[in-house]
């Protein structure tokens, strides 16, 4: 009865894709293999990767969150205005960043679970909402998050620390990994995860069932958000410098890279180390393609090729099993 | 039949512009089961739904155990040890067998869900009701049947005091079906109280020892099932006597040209290699169980789904089906069992839906003649007695009956020859379904020939000059009306069963 | 109230629609109050250069909306035209009326490719909107080298700036014209015609369609393409009023042009769909956009205010579906 299941899954096949890719890459420059490279490249890929892991969630449901890119910017606004205008200490900040996030995440799953908008819609309207609130808090100017060096800039060790023989180490791919391990033992082994998945697969049968269904579907944007709350900490970490008004197509690249790694864009299906593997093959594409010669925004038409090559595949898949 | 565990007593409930359920009373004792009937839209889902907390009552009550109860989701109700083994089956597809079973009550361990005790649990479950399934496998993966014996599992696993079968064997084989009934006497032994809807009369008299019959919302009463007639139940359940005379004689006469002939029809597993033939004027009826392949043979015929082989000829042509499209085409007109879904498109006008299988008739260049189209539904109206204020009404707001006429009148306008009525009076009034019956008679009589698919056994007797039986996605008897009798399609409808 | 409603009159012409007729009176009068000089011919020419490109964007997407379906690449897809359209103008020195050809079939081509993929492959509506949405940023980018584009001015002295008498001639607001002719073409083909009505019909239940024997891929389709067409014609409407675009912007414009839609009544569960409301919604939102402006607020504001304006409406639409089941 219970079908043989091929080792070649979806994930195995992208994780597969990204090793080649990336070799790929270096035969074609010498710079891409070099460690600095490397370092810059990782400390661009969290912010993406814990978007993408956040976002696993919705998708699973059949949903979707378009607000985490917007979203993380205007966490990242928030909590950088604290520490530069009122003198917060960075701890605060950081906090009210991730706080923020979980609430314009509750906000959305409000929005969607309990009124019933669709979640493209409700994430779309909350993606333009953050993207203003972020230039109205800061009266639209750009804010700094403090340097490494300054006094409060301790936390960019989480992401990267420095040797005594001045070697860098990119410690957040620790924290990538930590954290992938802890969502995919939350999706694979709790009430929650195993809630979220039943309701992407058959809602209706989640709420005969029994289960608090309403509340689960605004605890899956919520996580969503609190995702984009810990990304904004990796983006003021990395980029320093916050400009309102941007992060717009940001979410398409964690969402894309969570498809890419096999999640099911009609829900029911996904799993969180996929989505890791996909987000760095998305990221791979955007670091690497201009080291071989191509414009770097070639990336953002191939990113849309793929999303659509992946779901495409997808379908094409589950009719041939039908 | 032991005390009494559940009472409910007059149970009103109001949806606007509906008074759905109207003072009803409800008696179930142990170690009974206990038959809820009544035509569609009588009553009975929506009295289970305020039972099961899913509907909150306007007024009455609920005496459960003694003592009076309310609850306000299903999950209350099951807690109480009230539960529901629903109609359409309400599993996560993605989920495995077991954690389907054991979904909104996982077993736990720290904050992991133990999958493993889910899994042994589930074994002994199956154990117990001698069912063989294998509680790792992917709840899409198994059969309907299957898929129902897991749900009929997961509501006994509830240590229910009251299990409600809501139409549990529509999707089931014979054979199913029987172990089924094994369950539910197994269950009964035990002491449980069982509500069991269904639209089955040999069902009822078979495993019910009550019945309580609704109509229109409300309480008609209550019989021993060993002490009433199935005629007595029909009664109760339409509030007249029905004259279903069976057809003596087929009305096409013996030089009757052929205009459909099928060969060899495949499409999946529920369609195999069947082969037909459909003569001018003729009602075909196309008996058999629930999913014994008739819809989908109908549907791979229209090529409304996808075949993977046969031979389709009109008048005597070989045509080629690939598509709703190429089907229309050729005259042949489909009404789906399912009319709200496939039939019609509720939020649009009757004239709307009247033209659409025929908007080139009414269009010059791109532009719709709105006044040609308004005529012609009228016309319609006019002809099958629609009930409708006007033409421009949405057919949203119509009876099932008159929304079933929109769909006729959509192919009549059409003109097509060859017509099929996929169980064409489901879900209408018995008024309404002598009015259908009258209407197919006549377009037969006009030279349409018609395939009527009908799981109701007195449709086909009456209605059919021919009757095709299928079961398990083949065709398994060909039978004339002068021959026709529920034993001798029944014996062929089961055949590969037994 | 109820026989307000019932009025055949006001039947006809929607009793939501007159409602949001009557709130942008009152928007307008408001505005004119609060700011000094708001009222005055300047302020209505400047409204109506946002009215134009929005109006067809809004106009697009309201065929894609009533199949049930939605296109949210709509703003970077505009703005992909005008860029390549625009820079093909200024550096390979093509004709005029060939740049606004070319930035016409471009949005025609995303249509087709968004069309298709809707509705023969079968990809979600939304994921298609994401892809399209990056690739048209892409294309713009990489065509363009990441350089920001002008269109010729009216004034410029090869006779380039023609095209502006598209919007604007002395006084006469001229793209007005257009842009009635246009809303009454397509309001006859929404409503009049036989791919107006398969569209709205299979918006609302696309497998009973598909069942009357109607190629539903196809009229489906059409939708996606006829706005494709149309973001193509917006495009010149934009760059004839703001003369200059960017590349990697234009997504402000998506949920503006949607609210419009949702203002206007169409409904997001497709089958439901009304020109002539969402001309007025586009009214709305561009008569709000100058006041914000003329508030000295910023452009940021409106963003949240479109936000919320189409959560409340979409709401709105839901909890009366909700109710009506």
């Amino acid at each position: 009865m219970t079908k043989k299941k091929s080792i070649f899954t979806q994930e195995v096949i992208v994780g597969i894709v990204l090793i080649a890719l990336y070799f790929l890459f270096r035969t074609i420059s010498a710079d891409f293999g070099k460690y600095t490279t490397f370092l810059s490249m990782m400390d661009i890929s969290y912010y993406y990767v814990f978007m993408a892991i956040g976002v696993a969630f919705p998708l699973i449901t059949g949903g979707v969150d378009l607000s985490i890119g917007t979203g993380m910017i205007c966490y990242a606004l928030a909590g950088g205005f604290m520490i530069r205008q009122y003198g917060w200490p960075t701890g605060l900040a950081i906090l009210l960043s991730i706080l923020f996030g979980v609430a314009i995440g509750a906000l959305n799953g409000v929005l969607i679970s309990l009124m019933g908008l669709p979640p493209f819609l409700a994430t779309l309207c909350t993606c333009m909402i953050t993207r203003g609130l972020g230039s109205v808090v800061t009266g639209s100017f750009a804010v700094p998050w403090p340097t490494a060096k300054q006094p409060n800039g301790w936390f960019h060790s989480i992401f990267k620390i420095t040797m005594a023989d001045k070697t860098k180490l990119p410690l957040g791919l620790l924290w990538v990994i930590l954290l992938m391990l802890v969502m995919q033992f939350v999706l694979a082994h709790t009430k929650f995860g195993r809630y979220t998945i039943a309701i992407g697969s058959n809602k209706e049968a989640a709420m005969l069932s029994g289960i608090n269904v309403k509340f689960y579907h605004v605890m899956v944007y919520v996580v969503s958000g609190l995702f984009a709350g810990l990304a904004s900490i990796a983006y003021g970490a990395v980029i320093k410098t916050v400009q309102p008004g941007t992060g717009a197509g940001m979410e398409l690249d964690a969402i894309g890279g969570a498809i890419v790694g096999g999640v099911s864009a009609s829900g029911g299906y996904g799993t969180i180390y996929g989505t890791v593997i996909g987000a760095y093959v998305i990221i791979f594409l955007k670091q690497g393609l201009p080291y071989i010669g191509f414009n770097a925004n070639m990336q953002q038409i191939i990113t849309g090729l793929v999303l659509i090559g992946a779901v495409a595949i997808d379908i094409v898949k589950r009719k041939v099993i039908k | 039949m032991g005390e009494v565990i559940l009472t409910m007593k007059g149970i009103d409930k109001s949806f606007p512009g509906v008074h759905a359920l109207d003072h009803v009373d409800l008696e179930l004792r142990r170690g009974e089961v206990h038959a809820l009937m009544g035509e569609n839209g009588a009553g009975k889902s929506t009295l289970m739904k305020v039972l099961t907390g899913i509907y909150t009552k306007d007024s009455g009550t609920i005496t459960f155990e003694g003592k009076e109860v309310e609850f306000h989701n299903t999950h209350e109700a099951q807690e109480a040890g009230i539960v529901i083994v629903h109609q359409e089956l309400n599993m996560v597809g993605d989920l495995t067998v077991a954690q389907n079973i054991f979904i909104g009550r996982e077993f736990k361990k720290g904050i992991m869900i133990d999958d493993k005790k889910m899994i042994a649990e589930s074994k002994k479950l199956f154990d117990e009701l001698h069912i063989d399934i294998d509680p790792r496998a992917k709840m899409s993966d198994l059969t309907v049947g299957k898929q129902q014996m897991c749900e009929i599992a997961k509501a006994i696993s509830h240590k229910a005091k009251v299990i409600i079968f809501d139409e549990p064997s529509a999707a089931l084989t014979e054979k199913e079906i029987e172990d089924l009934f094994v369950i539910i006497r197994d269950l009964r032994a035990q002491n449980l109280g069982i509500i069991y809807i269904s639209h089955r009369m040999d069902e009822i008299k078979v495993i019910t020892d009550r019945v309580t019959v609704m109509r229109d919302g409300g309480y008609v009463g209550t019989l021993i099932t060993a002490e009433c007639t199935k005629e007595d139940i029909i009664n109760m359940m339409v509030g007249r006597v029905i004259y279903e005379d069976p057809k003596t004689h087929s009305m096409v006469p013996d030089d009757a040209p052929v205009v459909l002939k099928v060969e060899h029809l495949n499409a999946g597993k529920m369609v195999q290699d069947v082969s037909f033939e459909l003569r001018k004027g003729e009602i075909l009826g196309f008996s058999g169980l629930m999913g014994a392949g008739r819809t989908e043979t109908a549907r791979a015929l229209f090529g409304a789904d996808p075949k993977t082989g046969g031979d389709i000829y009109i008048n005597g042509e070989k045509v080629t089906i690939n598509s709703p499209e190429d089907a229309v085409k050729h005259g042949i007109g489909y009404l789906s069992e399912d009319r709200k879904r496939y039939g019609i498109v509720v939020q649009k006008t009757i004239t709307e839906n009247s033209t659409m299988a025929t908007m080139e008739k009414f269009t010059s260049g791109l532009f719709i003649n709105k006044a040609e189209e308004k005529k012609v539904a009228e016309q319609y109206i006019k002809e099958l007695a629609t009930k409708t204020p006007s033409a421009d009404e949405l057919v949203v707001n119509l009876s099932g009956g008159n929304q079933q006429k929109v769909v006729i009148a959509k192919w009549l306008v059409r003109n097509c020859d060859i017509l099929i009525f996929d169980e064409p009076t489901r879900g209408i009034d018995v008024g309404a379904k002598n009015e259908i019956y009258k209407l197919m008679n006549r377009l037969a009589s006009e030279g349409k020939s018609i395939i009527m698919i009908s799981s109701e056994m007195t449709e086909i007797l009456r209605m059919s000059d021919r009757i095709v039986v299928m079961c398990e996605g083949k065709k398994t008897g060909e039978i004339r009306i002068e021959e026709a009798t529920q034993e001798a399609i029944m014996n062929k409808a089961t055949r590969d069963i037994q | 109230m109820e026989k307000i409603k019932q009025n055949p009159i006001v039947k006809k012409l929607g009793f939501n629609r007159i409602i949001l007729f009557c709130i942008l009176i009152l928007l307008y009068v408001a505005f004119s109050v609060a700011i000094p000089g708001f009222a005055g011919m300047a302020r209505i020419m400047s409204i109506l250069n946002y009215v134009y490109f929005l109006g067809f964007l809004a106009l697009g997407v309201t065929f894609v909306i009533a199949t049930g379906g939605i296109d949210f690449s709509i703003g970077p897809v505009m703005f992909c035209c005008a860029l390549m359209a625009g820079y093909s103008l200024n550096t390979y020195k093509v004709p005029v009326i060939a740049a606004i050809l070319m930035s016409i079939v471009i949005g025609f081509c995303f249509g087709v490719f968004n069309g298709w993929l809707v509705s023969f492959v079968g990809v979600p509506p939304f994921i298609v909107s994401m892809a399209s949405m990056n690739i048209a940023k892409g294309l713009g980018s990489v065509f363009t080298k990441t350089q920001s584009v002008s269109w010729p001015q009216v004034n410029d002295p090869d006779g380039r700036g023609w095209f502006r008498s598209l919007v604007k001639v002395g006084d006469v607001p001229t793209g007005l014209i257009i842009f009635a002719v246009f809303v009454v073409i397509l309001f006859i083909v929404m409503n009049n015609t036989k791919p107006g009505r398969y569209i709205l019909s299979l918006g609302s239940n696309k497998e009973a369609v598909r069942l009357s024997g109607v190629n539903v891929r196809k009229w489906q389709m059409l939708a996606y393409v006829i706005c494709g067409t149309l973001v193509g014609i917006a495009a010149i409407f934009f760059v004839s009023a703001y003369t200059t675009v960017q590349p990697g912007l234009g997504d402000t414009y998506n949920n503006e042009a949607i609210a419009s839609c949702v203002m206007g009544g169409t409904s997001m569960a497709g089958g439901l769909a009304s020109i002539g409301g969402t001309v007025i919604g586009v009214f709305v939102i561009s008569l709000l956009q100058e006041g914000i402006m003329a508030l000295r607020m910023t452009k940021e504001v409106q963003m949240i205010i479109t936000g919320l304006i189409v959560i409340v409406f979409v709401y709105a639409d839901v909890s009366a579906r909700r109710r009506k089941n």
